[in-house]
């Protein structure tokens, strides 16, 4: 797994400098399919983002939301129908050709030559990156394929076939990485490993931009997120930061109801959720003291008072003001 | 010029191991050689017959002429179209190919496959006269062979340019062949409705369909007036009308303007649409 770092680290002074582009940045980008306004579909609704260098960028979203067809115009598949982007910095169509030099990416399904060996179908991208060979071997050693190289792409299993696209996506050693849902299809073992190879190139400074509708996922894996929904984006930053954010305290006393009641009650509090151990509480303000105050004068004594903090998970349900089981499931 | 010879490396790759290539070329081949072993049979057998190069390959060209720009369309079909459904097409251009780079790759695959075709002919016909009766002094082509085989591989490029388009525009292997088979037998049916118009001008232009234009390209008598002046005089006494023969120049010019124009279309349309 660590064979990885075969490029010498960029500089200090490099890196200072490429900070100041944004390798992603996108200003009101949409996809609208079908030009009657009755039949149109508004796949990706004026998205903006910015995702910068040495970033793990979570694309987190439910099915449909508009992940892949975002992705695909960013990697020049797909046709804008509005807005624009920048990918380096580059902005014009040459420019763009020239920066998907420096960027590898999968989307969607794995797509190869079925009647090919994965090594095979390597090497037409190695031509198409123009690569050398032996890094077609290397990769393949990175993702664990080395052993089933020379058989026919048609008979690998789903797993296998998402590894050879990540091997490929890595082919060129590029500075951006785009991974469209990487962990579909894989066992909790495939997906450990891809999260390691994840955690691996962003140590050695690489920017990855990685969709998923699997909550998990992207908490585990990535340092910024940006949520969409019906083709918008809802809410994105930091991870730290949006679990990080407001004021949640977990308590609990011996009546769980009559506290939660009385919480619903409180003026400061925002939200009152029940959960496994008691009940969380989003406040306003973090006046602990006017909490235990307010529910001593209504005889309600507290076992538990603690800082929350909430898990993806939860700003993800306070955003969207719901969650499809779909994207909590899974915990690898 | 080093990313035509990439292009040209990974569309190799690409059909080299696709099974369908090599079976296509040895049926085209074995086709080929049925022609000229017929030619060697009749020349064993038939005493004044002779199975000699140059003089014999109006007849090897002239079957191949006629199964030639087919097998190029369907090939052209059969290697191209996939790409739409197992995606990797959009992999290529997501890879770091240009649109443009990838249509030309196709280019460069149907010049290949127009070659490749010309040499399997030209090496069978060229082998079978080993087995053959009878010495030939001259050269093995006359400059006629060598327009013949221009014109047969114009054919081809019609015929493939073809099989390219309806590639592109309809994205599956099985309604491409579909289409063009719709094709053929609509450009069979339509000269013989203007017959009953009677307009002349209208069945002058029937000439120029494009499948009609690659039929006159391949047609033999128009390389070799020698034989048409040998068959003229033997057929008013047959009751026949003297054969006439295509002018290939207009069909060249014609034949390049249908190229550029199939080509052309089928890179707008990539252009223009998603992946
Ligand atoms: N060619 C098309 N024509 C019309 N609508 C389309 C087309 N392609 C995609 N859409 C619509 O665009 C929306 C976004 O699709 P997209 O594939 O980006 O979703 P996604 O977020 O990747 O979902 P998933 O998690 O299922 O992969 C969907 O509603 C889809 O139906
Ligand atoms: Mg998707």
């Amino acid at each position: 797994m660590n064979n990885l770092s075969q490029n010498t680290p960029d500089t200090d002074l490099q890196d200072q400098a490429s900070t100041s582009v944004d390798v992603i940045q996108t200003l009101d980008l949409t996809k609208r399919y079908g030009m009657r306004a009755k039949k149109s579909v508004l796949a990706v609704d004026r998205i903006s983002f910015a995702v910068k260098k040495g970033q793990v960028f979570g694309f987190l979203g439910p099915n449909g939301s508009g992940k892949t067809i975002t992705i695909g115009m960013l990697v020049g598949i797909i046709m804008p129908t509005g807005g624009s982007f920048r990918l380096f910095g580059n902005s014009d169509s040459r420019g763009l050709n020239a920066a998907r030099a420096r960027v590898g990416a999968t989307l969607e399904t794995p797509n190869f030559y079925p009647y090919m060996s994965g090594r095979d179908n390597l090497r037409i991208v190695a031509a198409i990156k123009g690569v050398n060979r032996s890094r077609i071997e290397e990769c393949l050693a990175l993702v664990g394929l080395s052993r089933r190289a020379k058989h026919r792409f048609k008979t690998y299993s789903q797993g296998m076939k998402q590894r050879l696209a990540l091997a490929a996506a890595m082919l060129n050693d590029p500075e951006l990485i785009v991974l469209d849902e990487p962990s579909n299809g894989l066992d909790p073992q495939g997906i450990r490993e891809i999260r390691e190879i994840i955690h691996t190139l962003a140590k050695r400074g690489k920017t990855i931009f990685l969709s998923s509708h699997l909550l998990v996922e992207v908490e585990r894996t990535c340092s910024h997120v940006a949520i969409i929904r019906d083709g918008r984006i809802i809410k994105w930053g930091p991870v730290a930061e949006m679990v990080g954010e407001g004021n949640a305290v977990l308590l609990r006393s011996e009546d769980i109801e009559v506290l939660a009641g009385a919480m619903e009650a409180y003026p400061d509090a925002t939200s009152v959720r029940r959960t496994d151990d008691g009940i969380v509480v989003a406040l306003d303000s973090g006046d602990l003291a006017n909490v235990t105050r307010y529910l001593s004068e209504r005889g309600i004594y507290l076992s538990l008072l603690a800082p929350h903090q909430p898990s993806l998970e939860e700003v993800f349900i306070d955003v969207t003001g719901d969650t499809t089981d779909s994207m909590t499931g899974l915990a690898a | 010029m080093k990313i035509l010879t990439i292009l040209l490396r990974i569309e190799w790759l690409k059909a080299a191991k696709r099974r369908i290539f090599w079976v296509a070329i040895g049926a085209f081949g074995l086709f080929t050689a049925i022609r000229a072993v017929i030619g060697i049979y009749m020349a064993s057998t038939i005493p004044d017959v002779d199975f000699t190069l140059p003089e014999r390959w109006p007849d090897i060209l002239g079957a191949v002429s006629g199964f030639g720009p087919l097998f190029t369309a369907i090939l052209m079909i059969l290697l191209f179209a996939p790409e739409f459904s197992w995606r990797t097409a959009r992999q290529n251009i997501i890879d770091g190919l240009s649109k443009e780079q990838f249509f030309t790759g196709k280019v460069i695959l149907l010049a290949g496959l127009v070659l490749l075709f010309m040499a399997v002919a030209v090496l069978i016909g060229v082998s079978s006269t080993i087995f053959s009766p009878g010495e030939s002094g001259s050269a093995i082509f006359r400059p006629n062979d060598l327009s013949y085989m221009g014109g047969i591989a114009l054919g081809m490029l019609i015929y493939g340019s073809f099989g390219l388009v309806l590639s592109t525009y309809l994205r599956s292997s099985g309604s491409a062949l579909g289409v063009l088979f719709l094709y053929i037998i609509v450009e069979g049916i339509i000269p013989l409705l203007t017959l009953r118009m009677g307009s002349r001008t209208l069945r002058d232009a029937m000439e120029f369909l494009p499948f009609k234009v690659v039929e006159n390209l391949g047609d033999n008598l128009a390389y070799y007036p020698a034989e048409l002046l040998e068959m003229n005089p033997m057929r008013p006494e047959l009751d026949l009308v003297p054969l006439g023969s295509p002018d290939i120049g207009i069909h060249v010019i014609v034949a390049l303007a249908y190229i550029v124009v199939l080509l052309g279309l089928s890179l707008l349309n990539l252009r223009k649409r998603d992946l």
